[in-house]
This record gives C-alpha cells, sequence and structure tokens, in this order.
C-alpha cells in the first residue's frame, strides 16, 4: 500500500509500518480510557483533578456570555425594568399567599406525626445558583453551577429550579459543582404519579423534551395530563416535587409494561436560575424558616 | 518542512484557542452548529507542517478535550488520533489538491469522524442522536477556507516577524 506514494516511498516504507503500530496502540489506549471511564474505575479520579486544574478556563469561557448579559441588563429601558419589577412583586405575593397556607399544614403534619410517634418530618432550605455552561453531549447531560464545595454543596445535592426537578450535584469543585441532568440517559428518578400514588422510575432519555417510564404495567392507571413528581425513594431527592406531566402512553398488546412518555416541568438547559435543595432532618419548621430570616 | 520553534509557540496557541472555542456556550438554537475546531486546527497544522504534529499530541490534546467538555474519557482522543493519521497518510496527495477538493477531503474526515463517534455511541448502548448530528462536519466544510487563510496569515506574519 505504501509503494502508491509517488516519491521516496522506499524511504517511508519502515515510517509507515512504524506509525501504523503506533496509531493502533494510542487506539487502544483510548478504548481502555474508555472502558474504564464507562464502568468508573480510576479514571473519575483522574478527570476530578484534571478538572480542577481547568476550573480557571471554564470562568474565563463563560465571561463573554457573563459580559454580554450584563451589558443588557444595563441598557435595559427603565419603563421594561419597572413593569418587570411590578410583575415579580406580584408573583411574590401570590406564592406568599400560599406559603401561608401550607406553613399551617406543615405544622400540622408535624404534629400529627408527634402523635403517631413516627420519624419526623423535613424541612427543607433552599441555596440560589446560576448555570454557568450547558453541556448536552449525547452520552451526558450536565450544567456547571458558580456554587461550589466552599459554598457547601456536596456531591448528590438535590437541583431544582422554579418549575420541576433538574438533576442533582455530580463533581464539586471548590467554586463551581457540575449537575447532571434527569434528562442524561444514565440517570434514573424514582417518582410518583400524583393522581394514583403509583411509584416507578423515571429515565433520562437524552433528549431535554421527554423522559422515559419503560416500568409502568400495561393495565395501570395512568393518562396523558398526570403530573409526575418525586416518590423520595433512595433517599437522593426529597419527596413531593414535581418532575413532568405525561405527554403519551404507549400500550401495545403484546407487552408487560407499557411505555409512558413525560415531558419534565424544568427548563433543563434552557433555565439559568437554580436552587439547591438542603434537607434539614427532624428539625423544627419553625427553627429553619427563622434561621431563613435575614 | 522546518521544525520551526517560532511556529510550534503559533501551533500551541491555535490549538488553546481551539480548545477554548470548543467550549464556549453558545445560544440555544447555534449549539448543535459547532464546528470540531480542535480538529480543524490539527489537520491544518498537520497538513502545513509535517514534523509538527505527532500521534502522541493529537492523543492528548483529544485528553485535555474530554476533560474540558466533560465527554468520556479517550473519546475525542480516539478521534483525533485517527484523524491525525490519516491527514498524515495522505498528506503528500492532499496538500497539493486544489481547494474545493481539499475542502471535500476535510468533509470527508469530519464525517469519518462522526461515523466513529456514533459507533461508540452504538456501542455503548447509548440512544442515537438526532439529524444535527451531522451538521458540525458541514458547517466544519464552510470554514475550512476562512481557517486556512487566517492560520496561513498567522503563519506569514509569524515567519515575517522573526526573519
Amino acid at each position: 500500500m505504501a509503494n502508491t506514494e509517488s516519491s521516496g516511498s522506499s524511504r517511508w516504507f519502515g515510517e509507515e509500518g512504524a506509525r501504523t503500530a503506533r496509531l493502533m496502540m494510542y487506539i487502544l489506549l483510548a478504548i481502555v480510557l474508555m472502558s474504564m471511564d464507562q464502568r468508573g474505575h480510576y479514571v473519575p479520579k483522574i478527570r476530578s483533578t484534571m478538572e480542577m486544574a481547568f476550573e480557571p478556563v471554564f470562568y474565563v469561557v463563560g465571561w463573554p456570555a457573563r459580559a454580554l448579559r450584563s451589558l443588557g441588563q444595563q441598557s435595559s429601558e427603565r419603563q421594561e425594568l419597572i413593569s418587570q419589577n411590578r410583575q415579580l412583586l406580584k408573583q411574590l405575593l401570590d406564592t406568599a399567599g400560599s406559603v401561608q397556607t401550607q406553613a399551617a399544614l406543615r405544622q400540622e403534619n408535624q404534629r400529627l406525626r408527634h402523635l403517631l410517634e413516627a420519624t419526623q418530618g423535613r424541612a427543607y432550605s433552599f441555596k440560589f445558583a446560576e448555570m454557568i455552561s450547558v453541556d448536552l453531549d449525547p452520552f451526558s447531560h450536565k450544567v456547571w453551577i458558580d456554587r461550589g464545595s466552599l459554598e457547601g454543596v456536596f456531591e448528590g445535592q438535590a437541583v431544582i429550579d422554579g418549575l420541576g426537578i433538574v438533576g442533582q450535584v455530580e463533581n464539586v469543585l471548590r467554586h463551581s459543582s457540575s449537575v447532571r441532568l434527569i434528562s442524561d440517559p444514565d440517570h434514573a428518578l424514582p417518582v410518583q404519579i400524583n393522581r394514583t400514588g403509583l411509584r416507578t422510575v423515571a429515565y433520562g432519555s437524552g433528549q431535554t423534551s421527554h423522559l422515559l417510564m419503560p416500568n409502568v404495567p400495561l393495565q395501570a392507571d395512568i393518562s396523558p395530563g398526570d403530573i409526575i413528581v418525586t416518590s423520595g425513594l433512595g433517599d437522593r431527592f426529597p419527596p413531593g416535587f414535581p418532575v413532568g406531566e405525561v405527554e403519551r402512553v404507549q400500550r401495545d398488546g403484546g407487552e408487560t409494561f407499557a411505555r409512558v412518555y413525560v415531558r419534565p416541568f424544568a427548563a433543563l438547559d434552557r433555565g439559568r436560575e437554580v436552587l439547591l435543595i438542603e434537607q434539614h432532618v427532624g428539625a423544627d419548621v419553625e427553627d429553619v424558616e427563622e434561621a431563613e430570616e435575614p | 518542512m522546518r521544525a520551526n520553534r517560532e511556529s510550534s509557540s503559533l501551533i500551541f496557541l491555535t490549538i488553546v484557542a481551539a480548545l477554548l472555542l470548543s467550549l464556549l456556550p453558545m445560544p440555544g438554537l447555534l449549539e448543535p452548529l459547532k464546528p470540531y475546531w480542535v480538529a480543524l486546527v490539527m489537520i491544518y497544522w498537520t497538513l502545513e507542517t509535517r514534523a509538527m504534529l505527532s500521534l502522541g499530541l493529537a492523543f492528548v490534546v483529544g485528553l485535555v478535550l474530554d476533560t474540558l467538555s466533560g465527554s468520556l474519557m479517550g473519546m475525542h482522543a480516539l478521534s483525533l488520533v485517527v484523524m491525525v493519521f490519516l491527514v498524515q497518510r495522505f498528506r503528500s496527495r492532499l496538500r497539493f489538491f486544489p481547494p474545493w477538493q481539499q475542502a471535500l477531503s476535510v468533509l470527508g474526515l469530519l464525517v469519518n469522524d462522526r461515523i466513529i463517534l456514533i459507533w461508540i455511541t452504538a456501542l455503548l448502548g447509548e440512544p442515537m442522536p438526532t439529524w444535527q448530528y451531522w451538521l458540525p462536519p458541514l458547517i466544519g466544510l464552510a470554514i475550512w477556507p476562512w481557517l486556512f487563510l487566517l492560520l496561513d496569515s498567522l503563519r506569514a506574519r509569524v515567519r515575517r516577524h522573526k526573519t
């Protein structure tokens, strides 16, 4: 094959073979690395060390987007800002109203638990974070947020946005962390159908448009429009948080399970602000709320 | 075909720039249109300077790209190593192709790369990507002539500066 080269073929023959051998070696090395990474041995440690080294790079790369955003904010029309402000105040009032009834419900819940000597309920507090970059590699859906170990973020922490569950924290660096989205093909989220209480698991599909629930029994009572919430099983995600809405139920006669498509509520890749959930198990609800007061 | 010290720093700088560009967050609609910057830059340097770009360098750059982009460790390393090997193999012919033929060869290399990656996707049992998966090679084809001219002029400027 090397003889098709026009000039210097004899000089190149040995080099050709050596080069092919080296290519094979590198390909083998790459395959070994990929399978090790896939199975989670050794490589994740190398990866997190390298990621820590490259942390400033992410900061630098995010700069144009941040600069543009602050520029946009600077030049917003005053009128636009005023009306946006008014709209947000109204929204705040609305949510404050419903939170008041929630507080009473929580208290009642705590009293009942105490009466039944059940395990203490949980109270949640939320930490605000901003997405600094989005990575939608078909193998892994993750976003980077601007809070890290120095701000109290820990691995496995649940992340939500204003509408629903976004994912869980995976890799924690000093000032930033990566969040694996629920749409990641490797992500499994324990959920519950709000209407019926049926528990199942919602898997990421690799696309942010829908999640898959492939283990719903064929005869189960589930229909489009049903709200799906977290079930709290597995202790990663607190129960009761909205996940999405059933879009389509595919029932094939020959199968044992129905195939359900769920549209997630959260703006997984489109959002900018997220909240990290901190659970306070057994804490008195009032104590948590007092601590939140500025 | 000399191994210039001046151009080695230029090569390093352009590779770093390509890495940063591939990380740059784009607004949602433009995101699937991102070309494979690092590969385009590596193809250029392998074509124009023989001794500079080794398979080992391609492998390392691929690993760096894997870390920065959070993809499976070794994926881009494999892709870049194969690409550089192919360019080195057919270098004597590619160098003297007319521009349009060269651009088509670059398209061929990029599409080949996408095929390798989709093969890995299939092996891993991951879901198949959408039709947008095949856009970046086309964007790369469109960008190639401009990138070539840009890097050529940068190289000429470095050479002029040094003499």
